[in-house]
């Protein structure tokens, strides 16, 4: 990590030496390591640093913008000579007004000592408890035990100096046997707080009861989604319709519909950076803080997100949701989370007649975003529910589902609710689900 | 370079490496996209750093770092040996790699005009062009992006090799959305999701003339508001190029990557249907199936001098008269089965640590004319350009959608039908190929944006392959 103070020093120095009318600066660095697994034994075994130095410079409405992995004084220097030079041959972007202006929000802290120190022995330790058990039961290990450090910082000619260090853990383990896989993984700040056991015994026990599946047809089936597969789903509303950028390309389920009930009553989801549900930045890309931005109140549509270009084209204020410039996926929510309800797990299966019990899903994809259509198949783990009980594992199957129809199908929610993060942080609880419409099938 | 080579080398074998490559890359990027008559965002990157990977005691081990010093070069070897000695400890038997030819070499890459000596302004001025050709009554957001990286790559071996290889891409697209309100509608030139990629200079983009080619997808995009929705059932298709690219990815290139058949991305990207038993007597396709591995196509962006391992580019069959005869390897898995490495290790910077990537997975082509395909077709659907895609993490069952289709009846092409769909199981589909199109209509298309591994990569692939004709196919799968 470089420190703060020399950030510092590096971000003031690109300020100084722009002559455009704006500058921004902003400085990632990373220390990241990550243990693959596979075969029951250590197969890729990772790490490294990088940095980024991105410089934005606005020269009345012209905006440029360049990038370099370095802090020498000749790459400092051409890095704010390339995005002046890009700005001055721009055209001008009738919709900007401004970077970002500084707020005051008391920041929080993501970083722990222990995760930005773990070794490599540490991480194959845990790897080690995992692939004990998976080979005492005969089956096979594999997943990754990820420990990453980030440093963001962010200044600019108007006064925004931001920094923060946020470090991130994430261990997952897939199980697989001869006919079947498992799946559990957990994300924590905290490389301590990572729950070996729990991860351990949920995708074995998965792998084992998944044995041996049998093929069902396709049609419409209550489901019961974990908070894996819930965050998938519910995940893929973030880029097709909780945001600016979603409802101004016309892509957005939500244009014309703020205000009005579009999801179940049940259903509570909102982006919010400072939850302690969520693992998060307390600022984004531009150095806004990030504020609580809510989707659906008790199933009635309240907003998306935005960064700052997209807030002044409306005459609003940035939610602190801007990735890092010029970016074709911003304003993105980062920290999802969905509100839980009063049931169980357990609960919920027992109030099924017959369904199907999804672990997770795999290689979702919208089909018709307009409409939150999607397709995806199931993986590591679906289980047959017949009167209350789950009754045999099944081949996994395609889904096409509508998203919004599918948040207004909810039955139950659970108390419990886990944290998913990639990339992107989504916090979902179990959910019950009727008419979950599948429509096809494969091998296994 | 040279002397970071020389300490990261020696400092690896120190520490007790039995095996140590170092690889380095220099690279410049530009990024230009405009959006709805002005330009959304331009960007230069400029990126360097090393990479140094290791096997010790058994162990693989990777470390990388972006201070190009001597110095660095030390720290980052000795911690790639630390991170290998603690792989080591879970190890079933030794990593091993197979024998391949040491080499030392000098690749320039040669192109008839440099995109980096093109000013910005004259790339703006054809993608605000375009834009203005796209500016159709009823189209909501209009996009046009172009792409361009140089990069200077250094590898080297503790087994003697020291290769330097140059890699200039170009690439650009354009696309619209139209909407009424109930629905969108999409249509891109060349291809979707960014357009077309090759290893060539700016003259690639002027080859594509996108300006020529505005109006006609934005008028698409209003028609297919109004079209009817795509049949269903079971029907024969034909594939267009660009969706064909598409198809030989997802269920060709992926299921022969030999890292994913034995397990190695059991943890993310899956595994594979084409277990070991099967090589050299599955049934993949028809008999007029062929899909070679080639790597060695001078302008395909899957296409390079020499591997991320060292392995000169070769061109390998992975399909013979539609059996499975090759898998995508690497030194280490081809070593496992015996194989002859064919050379698709790929990192897609110096930052990670090479795994199977495809190169240019190609379908050659066949003996029929475009028109002879839909001739040959009683009641069909012709798809084109990708919309949506999806696959089980074995690689069997696929659902993809294409932005736009004709319906075809007695062998003429009819009306525009929208929402196209077709699902499948991989090799049924490919067994019910019975025509392909002619090296006339034959195209090398460049994926820009292949994700796989953990840490995630994006690799730069390619896929050559005329329209192909399919029997019988599940099509209009959509509610």
């Amino acid at each position: 990590m470089i420190e703060k103070e020399r950030v510092f020093d590096i971000l003031k120095n690109v300020i100084s030496l722009s002559s455009a009318d704006q500058t921004e600066a902003l400085f990632m660095g990373e220390e990241s390591y990550l243990t693959g697994f596979a075969n029951n034994y250590i197969h890729r075994n990772v790490g490294g640093k990088d940095c980024s130095l991105s410089v934005r410079v606005a020269i009345g409405k012209k905006v440029g913008s360049a990038m370099v992995n370095s802090f020498s004084e000749d790459a400092v220097k051409k890095v704010v000579h390339d995005a002046i030079l890009i700005a001055k041959n721009q055209r001008e972007n009738r919709d900007f007004v401004s970077f970002a202006k500084p707020e005051k929000r008391k920041d929080r802290n993501f970083f722990v000592e222990a995760t930005a120190n773990c070794t490599p022995e540490f991480r194959a330790e845990y790897v080690s408890k995992i692939l004990s058990k998976t080979k005492a039961k005969g089956f096979i290990g594999s997943g990754k035990f990820e420990t990453n450090t980030l440093e963001v910082a962010v200044a600019n000619s108007l006064g925004v100096e931001r920094y923060t260090k946020l470090t991130i853990s994430t261990l997952k383990s897939v199980v697989l046997t001869d006919t079947s896989s498992g799946y559990s993984e957990y994300s924590s700040v905290d490389v301590n707080k990572i729950p070996l056991d729990d991860i351990i015994r949920e995708s074995v026990e998965i792998a084992e009861k998944s044995q041996n599946p049998v093929s069902i047809e396709p049609g419409k089936y209550e489901v019961i989604l974990t908070p894996y597969a819930l965050a998938d789903l519910i995940g893929s509303l973030s880029y097709i319709a909780l945001n600016a950028r979603a409802m101004n390309e016309g892509m957005s389920f939500l244009i014309g519909q703020i205000g009005k009930k579009v999801v179940g009553e049940n259903v509570t989801m909102y982006d919010d950076g400072f939850s302690q549900e969520t693992i998060s930045l307390p600022f984004d890309f531009e150095g806004v803080p990030k504020k609580k931005v809510m989707f659906f109140d008790k199933g009635v549509a309240k907003g998306v997100v935005y960064d700052t270009l997209s807030a002044y084209k409306e005459g609003k204020k940035s939610t602190g949701h801007s990735l890092p410039q010029p970016n074709p996926y911003s304003p993105y929510p980062m920290n999802l989370i969905m509100e839980g309800g009063e049931s169980s797990k357990e609960k919920m299966i027992s109030h099924v007649k017959r369904g199907l019990y999804v672990q997770r899903f795999w290689y979702t994809n919208p089909m018709d975003p307009r409409n939150t259509v999607i397709t995806g198949m199931t993986r590591d783990g679906l289980f047959l529910i017949e009167n209350g009980k789950i009754t045999k594992p099944v081949k996994n199957m395609r889904f096409i589902e509508n998203i919004a129809a599918a948040l207004n199908n909810v039955l139950e929610l659970s108390k419990e609710r886990k944290i998913i993060y990639d990339m992107a942080s989504v916090t979902a609880p179990y959910a019950r689900i009727k008419d979950f419409t599948f429509t096809g099938k494969t091998e296994f | 370079m040279q002397e970071i080579v020389e300490s990261a080398l020696f400092a690896a074998k120190r520490a007790g490496a039995s095996y140590v490559d170092i690889r380095s890359i220099q690279r410049e990027e530009e990024d230009i996209t405009t959006k709805n008559g002005a330009v959304d965002a331009i960007k230069h990157t400029g990126s360097k750093g090393f990479g140094v990977r290791v096997i010790a005691n058994g162990g693989w081990g990777f470390s990388s770092s972006f201070i190009a010093t001597p110095e660095e070069g030390e720290r980052v070897a000795n911690e790639a040996v630390q991170i290998a000695l603690a792989s080591s400890k879970t190890k079933l038997e030794d990593a091993k790699m197979s024998d391949s030819k040491v080499h030392q070499d000098r690749v320039p890459q040669p192109v008839k005009i440099d995109p980096f000596e093109i000013p910005i302004t004259k790339k703006i001025m054809i993608l605000l062009e375009a834009d203005k050709a796209m500016n159709v009554q009823g189209i909501v957001v209009r996009k046009g992006s172009m792409h361009f990286s140089k990069e200077w790559k250094t590898f080297a071996s503790s087994e003697g090799a020291y290769i330097e290889q140059e890699r200039i891409v170009s690439g650009a697209g354009i696309s619209v959305v139209a909407t009424d309100g109930k629905e969108m509608q999409v249509r891109s030139y060349p291809n979707s999701f960014g357009g077309d990629y090759q290893r060539k200079g700016f003259e690639f983009i002027e080859e594509m003339d996108l300006v020529s080619h505005g109006k006609e997808i934005a008028e698409q995009s209003i028609k297919l508001l109004l079209a009817k929705q795509c049949p269903s059932g079971m029907m024969d298709i034909v594939l267009e190029s660009p969706q064909m690219a598409l198809q030989i990815h997802e269920s060709v290139g992926h299921p022969t990557e030999l890292d994913r058949v034995l397990g190695e991305e059991a943890s993310f990207a899956g595994t594979s249907f084409l277990t070991t038993d099967k090589l050299g007597t599955f049934k993949y396709g028809s008999d007029i199936v062929n899909i070679t591995a080639d790597a060695t196509i001078p302008e395909a962006l899957g296409g390079f001098a020499y591997d991320d391992e060292g392995v000169k580019a070769k061109r390998v069959y992975l399909v013979k008269n539609g059996i499975f005869v090759g898998y995508l390897n690497s030194r280490e898995t081809a070593a496992k089965l015996g194989l002859e490495v064919m050379g698709a290790m790929r990192a897609d910077n110096w930052n990670k640590m090479p795994i199977i990537r495809m190169t240019s997975i190609n379908l050659e082509p066949g003996d029929k004319t475009f028109d002879e395909l839909i001739k040959g077709i009683d009641h069909g659907v012709l798809m084109g350009t990708n919309k949506s895609w999806s696959i089980d993490q074995n690689r069997l069952n696929f659902q993809f959608g294409t932005e736009i289709g004709w319906e075809i009846k007695n062998g003429k092409i009819q009306e525009m039908v929208k929402n196209p769909t077709y699902t499948g199981i991989t090799y049924e589909f490919w067994r019910k190929c019975d025509g392909i199109a002619n090296k006339d209509f034959w195209h090398v298309w460049g994926v820009p944006n292949c994700g796989k591994g953990e840490p995630i990569q994006v690799m730069q692939v390619s896929h050559g392959t005329a329209p192909a004709r399919f029997r019988d196919i599940q099509v209009g799968v959509l509610k």
